[in-house]
């Protein structure tokens, strides 16, 4: 790079930038008023025998009592300084805190994922698309159709059931040393593996039947090179362009997994949230996990048009 | 991109995925399920039986209830109540400190009153019990409370763990709450969010001999089939919350043992004289008792719960002062009897009304409602069902929330009924939602008995009379299942799930 970039370009950039700010704003407008329709959070948190005046004392002091527009007004202003507010259950502890203290096992849990993903996928995509038709495509075919089709959170039980309770080889729960990784990963992993899988292979079948692989073959170059030298780095374009959107998902799905495996992640902690009617740390996670997946777009988009110049003019 | 950066981003990300992982050592280690992660380990914010029942193992009270269900001495060797039952001296143990060194003193009961008495705390309402705490010297407290309260001291060692007062006035709850220290046979020691509380045996605890095990690990697990796995795997040593398939499925598995006993909880269709029911059939006492007659509480508990749940025969249960499975059977099935009653009130076809129901507010209980539906049409009552979200479903009063009756249940931490009568049978109270002079009235006397034996005698009293007037439809009462390992020994869990864990062992 180094260029100046064109008119074009920063047009494009502007535009992006803008559409990611007014798409936060919906968020944060509806991540407000979706929590609040399901009810009054101090009803469920005070006891059922409490007096009244306990009740209301309570409301006043988490700010509960003031108007909905005052209170949207507080989430806004807070929301754009950074300031996420404080949880109702977890009292007197920032919600940012609580949420930066929970990222490093959601992160660790989905690069897990995705490497799982990445080491099974590419391999056997590339495998089953060198060699179309043969037993190993058909593994690769059948592994991508289970990927996409069998339940995270039930394949999760499955794996606990079998490995961690029958065979005994890995825990079943929790975050205690690389072995606890290796289930609730491959539990993650799965489907979008099943989706590299036919995505690389496809690409493969696409490349294969370009001139210049025909060319290396021709040469006598060993199939093997041939794959990593001429077809690999050119399959690489489109993989790596759906994994900044799977990650977004992993951070998604992980709810569902972290639940299972007790992961101690931003995905239980969310599930947490809504069941105890923590309003402002159900927003806080809203919020911050939709700032981080709107960025990825915002960079996927950004990156792919300064790499494809094809893409500049569009 | 350089030739570099790519294996330099690889080994980065491979790092962050190795690195903060360590393995972990086991020994005489203690651990124990949480089924969601406590709110607060500082016990008047503890929000749910989960929070408290991590939480206790860090205090002690002033008195204790022990296994038999009795009061008695803990940090208070002996007290005295007034003649007019509203002042209480404690006499303290003088050989007790904090596990940060401080000593306990009468001081401590004043800061362990003041602060918990904090309109932020969820459960302020346990310890405005009291209008006045103070230190006549070092080891002498005296307390006073507004009018005679049967529950003082029962409500003393439940909620009142002791808190350090230099150190809580220092730093303040809320960084208490992160670094909770008591008097307790467990020290606190360190808590990952979501993941674990390690707790170390406290080597000066008053209590000679205990803790019996030197380590205590609390560990979250919210899923129930991954508590059923990691106790089966020996991970953990107790799991809690089981389904009833789940300790059936255990039966067979070397190692671990079920254990299992009623919770102190009832389960009731409540009537309502106010809001949506007045003014309705359900005002006459004898449509209320043919509900009782036609609601068929043993085919729900056969059907729906598996067998494992006990009919209940008002709102004084197993496990509460004064029941009596002799003289306090549940009503019968009997649809008809509950027709000629019908009949009797004016309603020899029936009628039709409504019913409030927390969709997925309680284990089961979308079938319950949909049961209890099917089974009053068996005598001629169409119910419409009203279901709606729990936060919605308790978000008002109960006699301004849908329904001309309601579903729900209520527990109690006491081994009484009273937390149940009172909340939902004193006009004025969020959940009442029947009105009626006499309930009122004869709550108010098993409030102010302070003898047991007198309280007894009431709490009969007031059974005869909710049964000849039913305020409510009388369900059922839940089993509580758990796995233990076969190492531990020494564990009883109460009626209302609730644990002391400093006399349990690990063979």
């Amino acid at each position: 790079m180094g260029r100046r970039p064109s008119p074009h370009m920063l047009r494009y950039a502007t535009r992006r930038v803008l559409e990611s700010v007014l798409l936060m704003l919906g968020v944060l407008v509806l991540v407000f008023f979706l929590v609040r329709l399901t009810g009054d959070p101090v009803s469920l948190i005070i006891p059922m025998d409490a007096p009244t005046a306990q009740r209301e004392a309570f409301r006043e002091i988490m700010g509960l009592n003031e108007p909905l527009p005052v209170q949207f007004w507080r989430f806004m202003s807070g929301a754009v300084r950074g300031d996420l507010g404080t949880s109702l259950r977890r009292r007197g502890e920032a919600n940012l805190d609580i949420i930066l203290q929970r990222l490093p096992a959601t992160a660790q849990l989905a690069l897990a994922a995705l490497a799982f993903a990445v080491l099974v996928a590419v391999p056997l995509g590339l495998a089953a698309g060198m060699r179309p038709g043969t037993a190993i495509d058909r593994l690769a075919r059948g592994v991508g159709l289970a990927g996409q089709t069998i339940p995270s959170f039930w394949l999760g039980m499955l794996l606990i059931v079998l490995f961690a309770v029958t065979l005994r080889w890995l825990p079943s729960f929790g975050r205690d040393g690389f072995a606890s990784l290796v289930l609730p990963a491959v539990a993650l992993g799965f489907a979008g593996m099943g989706q590299l899988v036919r995505l690389t292979r496809s690409a493969v079948l696409d490349v294969r039947r370009a001139d210049y692989v025909r060319t290396a073959r021709a040469k006598g170059m060993a199939a093997l090179r041939v794959s990593l030298r001429h077809v690999l780095p050119n399959v690489a374009i489109p993989i790596v362009s759906v994994l900044g959107i799977q990650f977004t998902y992993l951070l998604g799905g992980s709810v569902y997994i972290e639940v299972v495996f007790a992961w101690p992640g931003l995905g239980s902690l969310l599930e947490t949230a809504i069941r105890d009617a923590d309003f402002p740390l159900v927003q806080a996670i809203t919020v911050f996990i939709s700032l981080f997946a709107i960025s990825i777009h915002l960079l996927t988009d950004l990156a792919y048009v300064a790499l494809d110049p094809r893409l500049r003019r569009a | 991109m350089t030739r570099r950066t790519v294996p330099t981003l690889i080994l980065t990300l491979l790092a962050m995925i190795f690195l903060p992982l360590t393995a972990q050592a086991q020994g005489d280690r203690l651990v124990v399920s949480l089924s969601s992660d406590p709110t607060s380990l500082f016990l008047p914010r503890a929000a749910d039986r989960t929070a408290t029942n991590a939480a206790l193992p860090l205090y002690d009270s002033l008195v204790w209830i022990n296994d038999d269900l009795e009061i008695e001495p803990a940090l208070a060797e002996r007290w005295e109540i007034s003649e007019d039952g509203t002042e209480y001296v404690f006499y303290l143990r003088r050989d007790v400190t904090f596990h940060n060194g401080e000593p306990f003193t009468a001081d401590s009961v004043v800061a362990t009153w003041e602060t918990g008495s904090d309109p932020s705390n969820d459960y302020a309402n346990f310890f405005d019990a009291a209008d006045l705490v103070e230190a006549i010297d070092d080891h002498t407290v005296r307390m006073t409370t507004p009018e005679p309260n049967a529950i003082f001291l029962t409500t003393l060692a439940i909620q009142w763990g002791m808190v350090p007062p230099a150190y809580i006035r220092d730093v303040g709850i809320d960084a208490f709450a992160r670094n909770p220290v008591g008097t307790g046979p467990f020290r606190f020691v360190s808590r990952t969010a979501g993941d674990r509380i390690l707790m170390a045996a406290n080597p000066d605890y008053w209590r000679d001999g205990y803790p019996k095990v030197s380590e205590l690990e609390f560990r979250v697990i919210p899923d129930a089939s991954t508590r059923l796995a990691a106790v089966q795997t020996g991970e953990i040593h107790i799991a809690n919350r089981l389904t009833p398939d789940q300790a059936m499925a255990l039966e067979r598995v070397a190692g671990v043992r079920v254990v299992s006993y009623l919770n102190d909880r009832a389960y009731y269709v409540g009537f309502k004289n106010v809001g949506a029911g007045a003014g309705t059939p359900l005002e006459d006492p004898r449509v209320r008792q043919a509900l009782n007659y036609g609601s068929d509480r043993f085919g729900i508990i056969a059907a729906i719960f598996a067998g494992q749940a006990e009919p209940i025969p008002g709102f004084v249960i197993q496990g509460n002062l004064a029941y009596d499975a002799e003289a306090m059977p549940p009503f019968p099935y009997d649809p008809e009897r509950a027709r000629e009653l019908l009949a009797e009130a004016g309603y020899p076809d029936g009628f039709e009304t409504s019913m409030g129901c927390p969709a997925d507010g309680y284990v089961n209980i979308n079938e319950v409602c949909l049961a209890l539906q099917r089974t009053l049409a068996g005598i001629g009552v169409e119910v419409n069902l009203e279901f709606r979200t729990t936060t919605s479903f308790w978000s008002q009063p109960q006699y301004g929330a849908v329904g001309a009756m309601f579903v729900d249940s209520w527990s109690s931490t006491i081994g009484e009924a009273l937390p149940r009568l009172e909340g939902a049978l004193v006009p004025g109270n969020y959940y009442t939602a029947w009105e009626d002079e006499r309930f009122a009235a004869l709550v108010e006397e098993i409030t102010l008995t302070v003898d047991r034996d007198a309280r007894a005698a009431l709490y009969r009293e007031m059974h005869e009379l909710m049964r000849a007037d039913p305020p409510f439809i009388y369900l059922y009462q839940p089993t509580i299942f758990e796995a233990v390992s076969e190492r531990v020994q020494g564990y009883a869990p109460r009626a209302a799930e609730e644990y002391y864990l400093f006399q349990v062992s690990l063979d």
